[in-house]
């Protein structure tokens, strides 16, 4: 489950910022699917520190 | 748009943007039923929404002010730990981020269809007589679950859930029922609410869910749109956008001020039954052309 935090956080931070350079977008940069990517990327990033706590410790 | 509907418009924004009778729908029906000159999709227009959304968002900011620190420092707790603690302020935080996100994803996802509903009064006017259906179903639902639990338990008054209990997956549905707001005339707090208490939330703590989700989704929608305000044809309503989100914050400010106090003791019947006439009314006028 770590390494699918991982993979996440790293393919919502790549459409984050496609999202923001509007790169392969012909109607050009989407700021708002950006952030939204962006804030999904941090959520995963947070799973995995979750999942990286000690064992027994997490809810 | 003169000065006085522009205020007026503030007042109104910063009162319907938390009471459950959407915020969206009156700043579409009563400028028409009003027959005041609103060029909806001009950018003065969409600077000074931006500039009252503004106003509103640091208002519940400001009256939850006390609550947001404490959901800052649990939340930076939670993930300095490395788990969710049994801590309040930590599991409403979670809560709102569960709620939060699905709501950003629809809105991200579905905003662009539904905005071609925005211009047609007649289309909003149904939907706030649906918001109506939406108030009193979720009342009804919500007597005859406490009906049931007191004739399981044969308490006569059955504790709800409190805030911070709620499941992760009940604190997303309510979230994602705030999406039903995309529609104009349907409102965002009445959906949360009415969710929060199918949940097994009391009218107070689903009220209060409702306002804490409110807070990032608009802030974060008025912070995008803020270059908006400096754009070139916005000049001439500078004193307008400002007053207005003056005006806006103190309204909404007051209102939930209001709101946190009525919910205690009190429920969304009454908002059903203003949304179902304004709705009705506006319907009629709108289909028999009586208002074009």
């Amino acid at each position: 489950m770590k390494a699918l935090a991982l993979l996440l956080a790293a393919l919502f931070l790549i459409a984050a910022i496609l999202y923001a350079t509007g790169h392969g977008y012909p109607s050009g940069v989407h700021t708002k699917h950006a952030i939204v990517a962006f804030v999904l990327a941090v959520l995963a990033l947070v799973w995995f520190r979750f999942q990286s706590a000690p064992a027994g410790s997490s809810r | 748009m003169t000065f006085v509907q522009a205020m007026l418009l503030a007042v109104l924004q910063g009162v319907s943007e938390l009471f459950p009778i959407s915020s969206l729908g009156h700043t579409v029906l009563i400028p028409a039923l009003l027959r005041w000159p609103v060029a909806e999709s001009s950018e003065s227009f969409l600077a000074f929404v931006v500039a009252l959304h503004l106003g509103t968002a640091l208002a519940l900011v400001a009256f939850y002010r006390r609550t947001w620190v404490g959901i800052v420092r649990g939340l930076t707790r939670s993930v300095v730990r490395g788990r969710i603690g049994a801590d309040r302020d930590e599991r409403i935080g979670w809560l709102l981020v569960a709620g939060t996100v699905p709501v950003g994803i629809l809105g991200v996802l579905f905003e662009p269809a539904v905005r071609l509903l925005f211009g047609s009064p007649l289309a909003v006017a149904w939907f706030l007589v649906a918001n109506a259906g939406v108030m009193f179903a979720g009342e009804a639902l919500r007597v005859r679950r406490e009906t049931r639990i007191q004739r399981e338990t044969l308490n006569p008054a059955p504790a709800g859930v409190r805030l911070e209990d709620l499941a992760w997956q009940r604190g997303a549905l309510v979230g994602v029922a705030q999406a039903l707001a995309l529609l104009p005339g349907i409102s965002r707090s009445g959906s949360a609410i009415v969710a929060g208490l199918l949940a097994g939330l009391d009218h107070e703590d689903a009220a209060s869910f409702s306002f804490l989700l409110a807070t990032p989704v608009i802030l974060a929608a008025s912070v995008l749109e803020v270059p908006k305000l400096f754009a070139p044809a916005v000049r001439g309503i500078g004193l307008e956008a400002l007053a207005g989100g003056v005006l806006a914050a103190v309204t909404a400010y007051a209102s939930v001020a209001f709101l946190t106090r009525y919910f205690r003791h009190n429920d969304l019947r009454p908002f059903g039954w203003y949304c179902l006439i304004l709705g009705g009314v506006s319907v009629v006028l709108f289909a028999t052309k009586v208002i074009a």
